[in-house]
């Protein structure tokens, strides 16, 4: 009895670690976020400027949709490279489509979502039903989407003022001194979070990623499963690509290209685990303000634009090589407490 | 024999199932009694396994029915027989290591609420419902992450419990849990039995079979030795008829050569977590064999040797110098090669010729001026085609057209040419036909002839009397014993191996 006993008292602290474990990586970003921030107040007097501060969650704003939409990907444990060319598509044929229809009204928002819902299931068809690895299904649908992007402007751009102006305004506007765009970002991750935490759903998007051998023993249907998260993944991607293409009022065929790595860099760096099962969204939306505030604070001290893609880059070795570490550590560190109790 | 007491819980009439040419399961009949504890008890590779994948729908049968509660069943996946009311708790249990204890237990058919949001409540409740009426003490919010296999298992058990239960299968429950572990699950065993419901044991400790099990089915090279009441078979009965096959007249009894000198010594080899204490040594010409179950740490006490995962306590001498294993790279360089139980995956590379796999360990010494010299490394292959008789169209053949028994040739002139003095063969034979079997052992016996040292890992009880000079049991990471082979019998290496020491046994 007493032996039993012992076993239950050892296995206490061990379950409070590994959650801890887990907890460390979203904490680590926030205290990441305020390490930074205190770097660059000490830098640059104009850093912690309320006009500042309301800038960078602005930047930010419109990515942290994006890195929360690759977070839902990266969960299920797959990737998503063609998100900027998502964006690009869907905002460039809805752009044209209000040029040529000047009366259209806010319904408009739907369009770019749904092309953005059907680009993504694309994607999920291929990786969860054609069994094509992720990388390369959305590498080639990357390509894809932008081609067709080039193909179907024929060289033409979108101007603002052929874009109805309720589109440029809203953007513009601001709800109880927050710019709007903040507050929608913060409502749409809040929805994205809830709906992984409260629904059974979402905690089967979770499983997936976190052990597929197992999945299959619990009778989900992995497949459909990760078609959902490619296509949730493509309705947000749609839906930032207007929200982009209204903020910045000219739409190119070029727009947002480069955001996969933006993206996936956010979602790294805030704590979403490349290898599945492991993150929040509302973690990757902390990380695209961490992206933001370094290109700010960059801005600030007059950092080359250069540099911008070496840190971003370091930003993904970097976090990715933390989870690595933490990750052998915990096993470690799990694998010593077993031995101890044979 | 039929009688009318009530339909057994489960019954198996004909299951067959063949992979390929090797034949996993013959015509296996059996009934599982209700409200009873069954063992299934078996040698390494006698069809436990594969039985427990038929009957809980992983794999289907060639031929063959099953029956839950008196009715004819066909699962397609573990999820209708857990509808069913048939359960199975694997040796390493399928959980999300990511999702809270709770979520893991209720994973597939939560209860929902308000807007079909999870009821979390709800959630938690019966999770500790479970728990309660288990007499675990696990917390349902804990993160699965962090538990230990025993706690795993509990999870795993709850998620049985909670659903409709009729039959709950363990496999091999017990081989990484601490005695007080064990003594826990064996009180929830006995709880769910008292209730009613039946549950199938598959274990190798027999010691476990006086302790829980009611009834014991043996199986036997895929078919059904026997099922008899626990209390009318001695554990010495069961183990003969676990081994019982006669000693294949192919494997000729080897006759011991002239041993040199020692050419590997370990002393207190350890692995946090895998093996302890193991002190061995072999000479120069001698055959070694090492037994034991799967899983008892067998194959990483070899890869400690050679340097894949270095061992953490104790030394290794080689060939009487003091060597510290790190690499791989670096115990080859010394003369100690190790021959991979997975050949296809760990030890050839199927997708190249076998000249590119014969000559991939010594390409350095082969190059002049950093250029591969073509010539010599035709040369080498064309030895080791002789050498160790590849049936093969040449040496340009690509090795995943070769049958098994091929491959493994492959796969020795391969590590031979790097000249080791130390040769260490994880399972040789396992997966090839008889009469490869036969020409393995030969080549084997062959080295050792020429003064290398060799230790051979295999669970073939038949083959380790056959080709060793002297064996090892390895049991749960332990070396258990050391015995010349001339006065080893399978029964005493399976006693050995299954840690019922300390029993008399009378073999005929």
């Amino acid at each position: 009895m007493s032996a039993e006993n012992a076993v239950i008292a050892a296995a206490a602290p061990r379950r409070s670690f590994g959650r801890f474990a887990l907890k460390l990586r979203v904490s680590g970003v926030v205290a990441f976020l305020v390490i930074l921030g205190a770097i660059f107040a000490v830098l640059s007097p104009q850093f912690l400027n309320a006009q500042n501060l309301s800038a960078i969650v602005s930047n930010a704003a419109i990515l942290s949709i994006v890195a929360a939409a690759q977070a839902v990907v990266l969960i299920t444990r797959n990737l998503d490279v063609s998100v900027g060319s998502i964006m690009g598509f869907a905002a460039y044929l809805t752009a044209d489509f209000a040029a040529q229809h000047q009366g259209i009204g806010p319904i408009l928002i739907l369009m770019p979502m749904i092309i953005g819902g059907m680009l993504g299931a694309l994607n999920g068809l291929l990786v969860a039903y054609g069994k094509v690895s992720p990388l390369i299904a959305t590498l080639g649908t990357m390509s894809i989407y932008r081609g067709l992007t080039y193909l179907y402007a024929r060289g033409q751009e979108v101007t603002s003022n052929m874009l109805p102006r309720w589109m440029l305004e809203t953007v513009d506007l601001r709800v109880g001194g927050f710019p709007v765009l903040v507050i929608l970002a913060v409502v749409v991750v809040a929805i994205l979070g809830a709906f992984l935490r409260f629904f059974p759903v979402g905690r089967r998007i979770y499983a997936v990623g976190s052990n597929p051998v197992a999945s299959a023993y619990f009778g989900l249907r992995t497949e459909r499963i990760v078609l959902l998260a490619y296509v949730i993944c493509g309705v947000l991607c749609g839906l930032a690509g207007f929200l982009y293409a209204a903020r910045v009022g000219t739409v190119t065929v070029i727009l947002a290209s480069g955001w996969e790595l933006t993206s996936l860099a956010a979602a790294v760096v805030g704590g979403v685990s490349v290898t599945g099962g492991s993150g929040l969204v509302a973690g990757a939306a902390l990380g695209a303000v961490v992206l933001a505030t370094i290109d700010n604070g960059l801005v600030l001290l007059r950092v080359p634009e250069f540099w911008r893609m070496f840190i971003q880059g370091s930003a993904i070795v970097g976090a990715a090589t933390a989870d690595v570490i933490i990750g052998a550590q915990i096993r470690k560190s799990l694998q010593s407490r077993r031995r101890g109790t044979i | 024999m039929t009688d009318v007491s009530p339909s057994p819980a489960l019954r198996v009439e004909g299951i067959t199932k063949t992979y390929g040419s090797s034949r996993a399961l013959s015509d296996v009949s059996f009934e599982v009694a209700k409200g009873r504890v069954h063992a299934l008890v078996g040698e390494n590779g006698a069809g436990k396994s594969t039985l427990v994948k038929i009957v809980t729908g992983i794999i289907g049968a060639d031929h063959g029915k099953v029956f839950l509660g008196g009715k004819p069943v066909r699962f397609h996946n573990p999820v209708d027989a857990r509808r069913a009311g048939l359960a199975a708790v694997y040796q390493d249990p399928k959980l999300f290591p990511h999702l809270d204890v709770a979520e893991n237990i209720t994973m597939g058919n939560a209860p929902v609420g308000r807007f079909g949001m999870l009821d979390r409540k709800q959630m938690y409740a019966l999770s500790q419902a479970a728990f309660d009426e288990l007499g675990v003490s696990l917390d349902p919010h804990a993160l699965t992450a962090g538990l230990s296999v025993a706690e795993f298992q509990f999870v795993e058990i709850a998620r049985a419990i909670i659903s409709d239960l009729q039959l709950l299968i363990l496999d091999e429950p017990t081989s990484a849990l601490t005695p007080a572990e064990v003594e826990k699950l064996f009180r929830i065993v006995r709880d769910l039995r008292d209730q009613g419901k039946s549950v199938m044991l598959i274990t190798h400790r027999l010691e476990e079979l006086d302790l829980i099990a009611d009834d014991v089915t043996i199986l036997r090279d895929g078919a059904h030795v026997g099922t008899y009441p626990v209390s009318e078979v001695t554990r010495a009965d069961i183990v003969q008829k676990m081994v019982g096959r006669p000693l294949d007249s192919l494997f000729a009894q080897r006759t011991p050569g002239n041993a040199g000198a020692e050419a590997l010594r370990v002393e207190g080899l350890g692995l946090a977590g895998q093996f302890s204490d193991v002190s061995f040594s072999i000479r120069a010409g001698e055959i070694v064999g090492m037994a034991g179950l799967v899983g008892s740490g067998r194959s990483e006490i070899a890869q400690s040797c050679f340097g894949m995962t270095p061992p953490s306590r104790g030394e290794v001498y080689l060939n009487g110098k003091r060597v510290k294993p790190r690499s791989p790279r670096q115990m080859l360089g010394l003369g100690l090669a190790y021959l991979p139980e997975d050949r296809d995956a760990q030890g050839l590379i199927m997708a190249e010729s076998i000249m590119a796999n014969v000559t991939l360990p010594i390409v350095g010494e082969l190059a002049r001026l950093g250029v591969l010299d073509t010539a010599a490394q035709r040369a080498v292959a064309e030895e080791a085609l002789a050498t160790y008789d590849v049936r093969a169209t040449g040496i340009d053949q690509i090795v995943s057209l070769l049958s098994g028994g091929n491959r493994q040739k492959v796969a020795f002139a391969r590590w031979l040419a790097t000249k080791p003095s130390v040769l260490i063969l994880d399972e040789p034979t396992h997966g090839i036909d008889v009469g490869s079997k036969a020409q393995v052992h030969h080549i084997i016996a062959r080295l050792a002839d020429t003064g290398l040292a060799i230790l051979v890992i295999s669970s073939d009880l038949p083959e380790v009397l056959a080709i060793s000079d002297r064996i090892l049991v390895i049991a749960e990471g332990e070396l258990v014993d050391d015995i010349e082979a001339a006065t080893a019998t399978q029964e005493t290496i399976m006693m050995a191996a299954t840690r019922s020491t300390g029993e008399t046994v009378n073999v005929g």
